[in-house]
């Protein structure tokens, strides 16, 4: 029901985002993290801290492990090598029951067979709390995740989507764990109520103060929330940080190809001169890890390619033979020999050309990326 | 179109109509023949009479068969159940090595001859010593009816998502907890079809009982040695409230089943907290 995610009660108050400190005691560590599955290493040899109180976001493909190491760390899944410890003590081998830890499945895995209430007091009834205090605790998490009162009562399967979603979050939140997964929760919304839910998980995270991690495919899902991104690939975590930090300095290509639309060329130093194939010489200015490279990938992000008729670092000449609306800004493509770029203006800035027409495009070298080739 | 619509209607009731009749008729002889007062059955009836229900009824021998049959039944409901749900459990929810020919194992059985079956266990038991009683009857239909009722209730368990299970235990809950809390209650449709489907097997079932009942009797038993020697109408008329039993235990459970949905609705009412 879309007009219960739309028509909330204003967000509670919540304090600043405390950012945790990059020093801060690791609530979570994990050294050389493997999974494998018969000869499969689904996770290959991870190592991470995860911060107290942070809101951290594993992202990458399908397939890239992010699941299964999810896993291990909710503790469904034991790791093959490597120690997983939390606040410095090693629980390899404690079960899911026996950790301060809760996930939030991506089917859910609410108890059809329960009310909204049952469902979120069941951790408390496993606990052996009383009745009238479940209730009161039951109640007081209905508000905090913004569903009304009278929900308390009724059958689960018949709440929709965002709804049951909530009922998800507040029956974690019921257990009190220290820290919470997430398991692609959001993947079966519709995107109106995706991005709802996305600012919700944030103000509850800072509402809450508890350690949240998030696993998604959607890059853009975890730059809206997290703290802290790391992306996955192949069972490796490639790159850990700020998202900002993430979005423009990408530590490799795939990296920066998985955050977007990109435009990637390879190029090559010979005699000490970058070039690159259909455009010739080449002005980049290579991160200080890639100073003794020979090939690199020149990463340009669509916004940072122009048209130019004046000066640019870097230029070629093709013709434009698509233009896509994209609401406040508009994109090209240019094809130039066989290769095709994209290139991104906001409306006020269109080009005045015909698609067909032929045109200098280029971008400056403090504008692109430069990542290893691989 | 307006009558092409009302004629394959018109031809799906005659059709059903057609089966119903098929299938009952037989049945409604048998109770038109206990209902009669001469000893054989002609049709027309000649004589209307309920003389031989209630001899029946007032009959010590036919209560001692019934008692017999419904000691069988009651038991072999009870442990099959039991056994049955576990075993289940192994057929569609766990993985584990070996599974696979356990699945095909458990439902060997089913496809045995079962007079074949009732006499190798009663060779059995005489191998082993044991005197062949109701007892030994109530073994012999569990080796045929647990079976029936593992698959009954895996096919409600290949429903049940694990994912309940395991969120459960990440909530905090202990093994026994769940089982009572998750697993039990979801899989109840399942386990109350298996207990109707092994009640009902084993009630109605003849050629495991006559090998395996020793000097004990159940009514299938009874039935047919009366056919074949010293048939009355009684025969008829017995057979009649067998299957009227039966037909009452479905409803009885059918009932109970929508009390319990009628109840969970009721309390998935929206309440005011």
């Amino acid at each position: 029901m879309t007009a219960t995610a739309t028509a909330l009660p204003a967000a509670p108050a919540t304090p600043a985002p405390v950012p945790p400190a990059a020093d801060a005691k690791p609530i979570l560590q994990l050294v050389g993290v493997r999974k494998t599955f018969g000869s499969f290493a689904a996770v290959d040899g991870i190592d991470l801290d995860i911060r107290e109180g942070e809101f951290l976001t594993l992202v990458g493909p399908s397939g890239s492990g992010k699941t299964t190491l999810l896993r291990m760390l909710a503790g469904m899944e034991a790791p093959s090598e490597g120690v997983l410890s939390l606040r410095g003590v090693r629980i390899n081998d404690t079960p899911s029951s026996e950790r301060p830890t809760c996930l939030v499945f991506q089917s859910l895995a609410l108890f059809p067979h329960m009310t909204v209430g049952a469902n979120i007091e069941f951790p408390l009834k496993a606990k052996g709390v009383a009745a009238g205090a479940r209730k009161e605790r039951a109640l007081a998490l209905l508000d905090l995740v913004r569903l009304p009162r009278s929900y308390y009562g009724k059958n689960v399967m018949q709440c929709s989507g965002g709804e049951r979603q909530r009922v998800a979050i507040a029956r974690a939140l019921s257990h009190d764990p220290e820290i919470l997964f997430f398991d692609e929760p959001l993947s079966a919304l519709d995107y109106k109520l995706r991005k709802v839910m996305e600012k919700e998980l944030k103000d509850l995270h800072r509402a809450s103060g508890k350690t949240f991690v998030y696993i998604t495919h959607s890059l853009e899902e975890a730059m809206v929330m997290s703290d802290r991104i790391g992306v996955m690939q192949a069972g490796r975590l490639v790159q850990v940080g700020a998202p900002e930090e993430i979005y423009s300095r990408p530590a490799t290509r795939f990296v920066a190809e998985f955050m977007g639309e990109v435009n990637v060329i390879e190029a090559r130093r010979a005699g000490g001169v970058w070039r690159a194939e259909g455009i010739g010489e080449l002005k980049l200015i290579p991160p200080p890890e890639l100073e003794g490279a020979d090939a690199v990938a020149v990463v340009v992000r669509p916004e940072f390619l122009r048209f130019v008729d004046g000066d640019a670092d870097n230029r070629l000449t093709g013709e434009v033979f698509n233009e896509y609306a994209l609401g406040s800004r508009i994109q090209y493509q240019v094809r130039a020999g066989a290769k095709t770029y994209l290139l991104e203006l906001s409306r006020a800035k269109a080009w005045r050309g015909e698609p067909g027409q032929a045109a200098t495009i280029g971008w400056d070298a403090r504008d692109a990326i430069v990542a290893p080739l691989a | 179109m307006e009558q092409s619509v009302r004629r394959a209607n018109f031809l799906v009731w005659a059709w059903t109509l057609f089966v119903l009749v098929v299938v009952y008729l037989p049945i409604a002889c048998g109770a038109l023949a206990g209902l009669s007062k001469s000893r054989y059955f002609g049709f027309p009836v000649a004589a209307w009479s309920t003389d031989w229900w209630t001899r029946a009824m007032a009959s010590i021998e036919v209560k001692t068969i019934v008692e017999t049959s419904l000691a069988v039944a009651g038991v072999v409901t009870l442990v099959s159940v039991v056994v049955a749900f576990f075993g289940a459990l192994a057929f569609a929810r766990y993985d584990w090595k070996g599974r696979r020919l356990y699945q095909k194992l458990v439902l060997l059985p089913i496809f045995f001859p079962q007079p074949v079956l009732g006499l190798a266990l009663l060779l059995w038991f005489n191998a082993v010593g044991v005197q062949p009683s109701w007892t030994t009857a109530i073994f012999a239909h569990l080796v045929w009816i647990v079976p029936v009722v593992t698959l009954v209730i895996a096919i409600r368990v290949y429903g049940f998502d694990p994912a309940l299970e395991e969120a459960a235990a990440d909530l905090g809950a202990s093994r026994l907890f769940i089982l009572r809390e998750v697993t039990l209650p979801i899989l109840w449709p399942g386990v109350w079809s298996g207990a109707l489907f092994a009640f009902l097997l084993s009630w109605g079932n003849f050629p495991l009982s006559l090998y395996t009942t020793g000097a004990d009797s159940t009514v299938p038993e009874w039935l047919y040695a009366k056919m074949v020697a010293g048939y009355t109408p009684m025969v008829p008329a017995i057979g009649t409230m067998s299957t009227l039993a039966a037909a009452s235990v479905l409803l009885v459970g059918g009932a109970i089943a929508l009390l319990l949905r009628r109840r969970a609705a009721l309390n998935a009412a929206p309440a005011e907290g």
